[in-house]
């Protein structure tokens, strides 16, 4: 089958020369969900933009179920479902109110309304809350009523931009449920978010996306597979002292086992085959060098360090927004 | 797509404006509280305009109070006109423009049911006056036709000049900025206006200015029909005004609001 978004070198430049996506290629298979994971200002905002018909791209071409978005967005409108990351919900409305009216934007029949809005509102856990004006609704309560409002139309695919962003670990947990549940009806779901865990979890293939360019790409057990290892990150007590540093990675790579050393915050990543039986060696050989660990960690490849190997650092998770006005209004409202 | 659809998904949007308003309590005040104290104040301090040689033969009338209604009405036009940019700024900050231009709608009727909504809360205000004003003595000359006459041309207006609040609502995307300039710009227009003085009662630089502010036609309209009757001459310049000014403010909002909403 045909995939369902299809980008080609897509590109696009906000004046004077802010090159917020540069270049992808991607596709979204029918019926999976979709991952964009990147940090904040890394051009997942703006591609999404890109395919819901709300920004032109400077070049490159998108289709959405076939349809181009740069010919034909009317078309694509009817195709898809939107839930941006502002939330866009009408505070003096109450929350059935809100769904009623977009039930009327998507041209839905007046007889269809009541129910659909009904079941919407079960669906999304807003049952008891549907009367009282969304102004009064938590962060979580609006990010519901902004996806059932979304959901209307019962659209293929569905465009979730940072869908979790601000919200507690039981409220992101609810909507990771309701985003599976979806899936499993059939609904192709597009993501991004700046979260690994949620990546990981929801995600059947993802891209990873930093400074407008896709890094890596693949599902997201193949990703970490391909990390080929487990991974050891080190401390040193005379923390950032480079020619210590350097001196360790010279003889951490010089290990057998060991199959790459990368800087990792004020220390080092190693990635190595069967980490655990390695790790005395590298004590072992770090102490021979002179160099002092504070702290040692063993893991199992993460999404981060997926992120950390194909960008060469680590992935910053911003809550706060840079200080907008606009912005703050919005934020306030949103984590009330 | 067809026209009808254009004329529904309006309607929807204009549905929605009307909702927020009308559940907005900024709104009861500005209609109720406002032209209360606009007439009670105002009328009470310059009532003796009315004893002035000549106001009569002039105005047709000896209560500064009838006359005054006028500038009552235009005040209220005005205010509530100049609020018309500010929900297009507040649905751009908030996210939910976004949300319209997502749906499967003709973004056209985004402005169209908008501005709709302001010309009806317009036509609800001034019913309200004209309710307090008969409270208070003024009564229509020119009868129920003239009663609708002075609500289309109301309505008419308040559209037309809320046009000017959309265009800077939307070169500057910003709700103070919006109002502040959209009120220092058209404010002082009213009193450079025959609204609240008979012209040759004006100083001659500002009855210079009233002759081409438009204001002056729409209070000479407001001013026929509760005084005198209708009268098509001073009615027609007046329609003719606000068509032009309304054709001058929509024809700059619609070509930032394409710019807007297309991106």
């Amino acid at each position: 089958m045909d995939p369902i978004v299809d980008v080609s070198d897509l590109k696009k430049t906000f004046e004077p020369d802010i090159r917020a996506v540069d270049g992808i290629s991607f596709h979204v298979e029918r019926g999976e969900i979709f991952g964009f994971l990147g940090p904040n200002g890394a051009g997942k905002s703006t591609t999404i933009k890109i395919l819901t018909t709300l920004v032109r791209p400077t070049s490159g071409t998108a289709r959405v179920d076939g349809i181009d978005v740069m010919k034909n967005p009317a078309a694509v409108r009817r195709v898809i479902g939107y839930a941006a990351q502002e939330v866009g919900v009408d505070d003096e409305l109450t929350g059935r109110e809100n769904l009623r009216l977009s039930c009327r934007l998507y041209h839905m029949p007046s007889g269809q309304i009541d129910d659909r809005v009904k079941e919407l509102l079960k669906t999304v856990d807003l049952g008891e809350a549907a009367d009282r004006r969304a102004g009064t609704y938590s962060g979580g309560m609006r990010k519901r009523l902004d996806l059932a409002a979304a959901l209307i139309h019962r659209p293929k695919l569905l465009f979730l931009d940072e869908p979790t962003t601000g919200l507690d670990p039981q409220n992101r947990r609810a909507l990771w449920d309701y985003m599976k549940s979806l899936n499993e009806e059939g609904t192709t779901i597009f993501l991004t978010t700046q979260y690994m865990e949620e990546a990981d979890r929801l995600a059947d293939r993802l891209s990873i996306i930093d400074l407008g360019t896709i890094v890596a790409e693949g599902n997201p057990a193949a990703l970490k597979a391909d990390i080929g290892a487990d991974v050891v990150e080190i401390a040193f007590k005379e923390d950032g002292h480079r020619d210590l540093q350097a001196r360790a990675r010279g003889v951490l790579e010089g290990l057998a086992g060991v199959t790459g050393v990368r800087d990792y915050e004020d220390g080092l990543a190693v990635y190595a085959r069967g980490g655990s039986a390695l790790v005395p060696h590298i004590v072992r050989a770090l102490d021979g060098a002179g160099a002092e660990i504070s702290r040692l960690t063993l893991a199992g490849p993460s999404l981060d360090d997926v992120f950390i190997k194909h960008t060469g650092h680590k992935m910053r998770v911003e809550e706060v927004r840079p200080p907008s006005r606009t912005i703050y209004g919005r934020r306030r409202r949103r984590t009330r | 797509m067809s026209g009808e659809n254009v004329l529904f998904e309006s309607y929807v949007v204009f549905g929605r404006w009307i909702r927020k308003t009308l559940r907005n309590p900024p709104f009861l005040f500005f209609s109720l509280v406002q032209p209360i104290v606009w007439f009670v104040l105002f009328t009470q301090a310059f009532q003796r305009i009315a004893d002035i040689p000549g106001f009569q033969q002039m105005t047709g009338t000896d209560s500064y109070l009838t006359y005054f209604s006028a500038a009552v009405i235009i005040q209220t036009v005005i205010a509530s006109s100049m609020q018309s940019g500010m929900g297009m700024v507040q649905d751009m900050e908030s996210g939910f423009l976004d949300k319209l231009r997502v749906a499967p709608i003709h973004r056209s009727s985004i402005l169209t049911g908008k501005v709709a909504s302001d010309g009806f809360r317009i036509l609800l205000q001034t019913v309200v006056i004209l309710i307090l004003g008969a409270a208070l003595g003024v009564t229509i000359a020119s009868g129920i036709p003239g009663l609708l006459l002075l609500l289309f041309i109301s309505a008419a207006f308040g559209m037309a000049w809320a046009g000017i609040s959309m265009f800077i609502a939307l070169a500057t995307r910003n709700s103070e900025a919006t109002l502040m300039i959209s009120l220092i710009t058209t404010f002082p227009l009213l009193f450079l206006s025959t609204a609240v003085m008979p012209k040759s009662f004006l100083p001659d630089w500002v009855q210079t200015v009233a002759t081409y502010n438009p204001l002056s036609y729409v209070a000479d309209a407001f001013h026929t029909l509760v005084i005198s009757g209708v009268d098509w001459s001073v009615l027609g310049s007046a329609l003719l005004v606000i068509l032009a000014v309304g054709t001058v403010t929509y024809a700059g909002a619609t070509v930032l609001f394409r710019r807007t909403v297309s991106s």
